[in-house]
């Protein structure tokens, strides 16, 4: 990247901030002191829903000549990229009686400076059911949330993987049957909860989840005690290896919380690329953990700092090794026109090397301030997140501003820095500027 | 020698009287102070009870911004409120037990422990504020005056986990319901002013005030008002208040 170009995206970005202070900034609506509050208005209906409408425009510097750039196959011409994307998300449920239906739609289209893309995905569709306060069951597609991380969840076996930096949105589910028991206790333990979750993979359902023709098994027993909520979860079938997982969260006061999660994969299986070009599936046990804190500053900073140990993760070298077979492949498509070598990083790229934090030691911080200078539902703040290994980064400053019912508008920019064959060095962007707008209704 | 030992007798007897009174008597205070606090609680909150809350954001220019939730409490430390509306907010909910405060939001599809001196709306209400619990169970009463219509209950947190660490209430003598609770921190700063006014019967013996107004010398300008409805006992299981029970919560209205 030029120093002149990074200046320029420094700057809009800095403007863009700018604008949107001046556009938020509270204006003058003078209304009368009476409060009423009619509250069969909000009678309990049977049939329920709601969701958003979302418009974002991105706008982003490409990273010319980085290993993810060349893999893109379809090359845009010049070094930017515009995106401007729609998404439309409605949930709702229908409650009779003891049984609900339950679903969660989401459809998005987008048209960049390349080509138009749109997909349109069930997120949740299931049927409840609740006799008592004490258990539950379900049936349908669900989605799965397990673990006390924010940004990472090593312990969430039926997790579909998140975006760090936007761990809140709504995730897929997989079709499972679901049983759930729930006792509270007086004393030190308070509660206790009973989850099974039974989640088969066959021709059509849940194929991407593993090894087709085979009935899954999740168990996670849930427990207050003295204070502290303690997971202990196990999944075991043959779609993927057994695994063992533990998390953990406790407020140790009034402004502090920790949180931890472990997870243990005694056959834990790994394509790595060999020195000669090849790939192996190797296996061996892995011990992922997390451990995070979130706390409230006097001056109302609330920030969340996570540290994540993946140790089924790439090093250095075996990522290094990745990159170098980039280069390869493009020296080899220049010289003889063969792209032999691209296909085939681009096929260990979906194995797991271009998957997102495909490294092993990541430290992640989200700074949010809220509401300073007296201005309601206005919220700037800061994502990091840092590779311990390769020493790269990315950072977004952020605004949000919710002030405007039941609309929410978010400013960010996302700038990525790293010296050569650094995970963030390497991306297919290197800056972002982005702008979201979302109605809920 | 008989009057000197006479004299030591009775300088002791009347000590021991006086140190005995003045036991006794702070002993009773603390007694009142206690027992008024716990007949404030009763008064302004069942034992368990369900209602629904409006809770409105004032700015200085006017602007205002409002909140709906639905309430369930049940015994001295069990809360959990559901926000109604606005659709930005509508199907979170807040779960309290004892010191342990979640935030479960629909799109995240797990509970977050959070803090009870954030604010999950915005403005001078805080999480402590809006998962309220009785105030017995978070203070103790640490002197009370008597202000010929009133009681001040000057009253002091258990534990620093507490978002005030001081309170005074002014109580009203005729029905034993606070007016004006003034909230300082430990540093010993007012950071704010509850007001408590209308007093309504929600019938079945619930009387109690419907309105609450908040002000910060931390906020110039800004204030928040809660308006309490259908404020009515209700039996709940202590199951409901759960972190597997939150993302159902609508279910018990």
């Amino acid at each position: 990247m030029s120093c002149g170009r990074e200046q320029k995206s420094v700057f809009s970005c800095l403007a863009l901030i700018a604008a949107g202070l001046l556009f938020f900034s509270p204006s003058p609506v003078h209304a009368a002191e009476e409060f009423s509050f009619d509250v069969d208005e909000l009678e309990k209906k049977n049939f329920e829903w709601g969701g958003y409408a979302e418009l974002k425009w991105e706008h982003m510097y490409l990273n010319e000549g980085s290993a993810f750039e060349i893999l893109n196959p379809s090359k845009p011409s010049g070094s930017t990229l515009d995106r401007l994307s729609g998404t439309l998300q409605i949930d709702g449920s229908y409650l009779g009686g003891i049984t609900s239906l339950n679903w969660t739609l989401k459809a998005s289209g987008q048209q960049d400076n390349l080509d138009w893309y749109d997909q349109a995905d069930i997120f949740e569709a299931y049927v409840g059911l609740k006799p008592t306060p004490r258990l539950a069951a379900s049936l349908g597609k669900k989605s799965y949330k397990w673990g006390k991380g924010y940004a990472w969840n090593p312990a969430g076996f039926l997790n579909r993987p998140k975006d760090p930096d936007d761990p809140e949105e709504a995730l897929e589910g997989y079709t499972t049957v679901e049983l759930d028991l729930v006792k509270s206790f007086a004393g030190k333990l308070q509660t206790a909860a009973l989850t099974t979750v039974i989640l088969p993979v066959w021709n059509e359902i849940n194929e991407e989840f593993g090894e087709i023709n085979n009935v899954n098994l999740a168990v996670k027993l849930y427990l207050l005690y003295k204070d502290t909520d303690i997971d202990l979860i196990y999944y075991t079938g043959n779609s993927r290896s057994s695994r063992y997982g533990l998390d953990f969260a406790k407020n140790l006061a009034a402004n502090f919380e920790i949180h931890g999660e472990l997870a243990y994969l005694p056959n834990q299986e790994t394509f790595v690329l060999q020195k000669d070009g090849s790939t192996l599936l190797r296996e061996r046990s892995a011990l992922s953990g997390l451990i995070g804190l979130r706390y409230l500053s006097e001056n109302n900073i609330t920030s969340i700092i996570e540290y994540y140990h993946n140790d089924s993760g790439y090093s250095t070298g075996e990522m290094d090794r990745f990159y170098q077979l980039v280069v390869e492949g493009e020296n080899q498509l220049y010289s003889s026109g063969s792209d032999l070598l691209l296909d085939q990083a681009r096929d260990v790229s979906r194995k797991g090397y271009g998957r997102p934090q495909s490294g092993r030691n990541y430290l992640y911080g989200r700074f949010t301030q809220q509401e300073p200078f007296d201005i309601l539902y206005f919220t700037p703040g800061l994502i990091t997140i840092y590779n311990l290994d390769d020493l790269s980064f990315s950072i977004s400053p952020e605004i949000l501003y919710t002030g405007f019912t039941n609309w929410e508008m978010r400013l960010r920019c996302t700038f990525r820095e790293g010296s050569s064959f650094t995970e963030y060095d390497e991306k297919l962007t290197h800056s972002k500027l982005e702008l979201r707008l979302r109605y809920f209704f | 020698m008989l009057c000197r030992q006479l004299s030591k007798t009775v300088s002791k007897a009347i000590l021991l009287a006086v140190l005995s009174s003045c036991f006794l008597i702070s002993g009773a205070l603390a007694l009142d102070g206690n027992e008024i606090l716990r007949q404030v609680d009763r008064n302004m909150q069942p034992e368990s009870y369900e209602m629904y809350r409006k809770l409105i954001n004032i700015e200085p220019d006017g602007k205002k911004k409002e909140f709906v939730f639905y309430t369930i409490k049940k015994g001295l430390d069990k809360v959990v409120a559901l926000f109604l509306s606005p659709a930005s907010e509508k199907g979170r909910a807040t779960l309290r037990l004892g010191d342990n405060m979640w935030l479960y939001i629909p799109n995240v599809g797990k509970p977050l422990r959070i803090t009870s001196l954030q604010s999950v709306v915005g403005g001078i209400f805080n999480n402590s504020d809006i998962l309220r619990l009785d105030y017995q169970v978070e203070y103790d009463v640490e002197k009370i005056t008597d202000q010929e219509e009133s009681f001040l209950l000057k009253l002091k947190a258990k534990s620093t986990s507490v978002a005030y660490d001081r309170l005074e209430m002014k109580v009203d003598k005729k029905n034993l319901l606070p007016t004006t609770i003034e909230c300082y921190a430990i540093s010993g700063m007012l950071i704010k002013t509850l007001h408590y006014t209308k007093i309504e019967d929600f019938g079945d013996g619930v009387v109690r005030p419907s309105m609450l107004e908040t002000d910060s010398p931390l906020n110039k300008g800004y204030r928040s008002v809660m308006i309490f409805a259908k404020v009515r006992k209700k039996e709940l299981a202590d199951e409901v208040f759960t972190l597997n029970y939150m993302p159902r919560v609508h279910e018990l209205r």
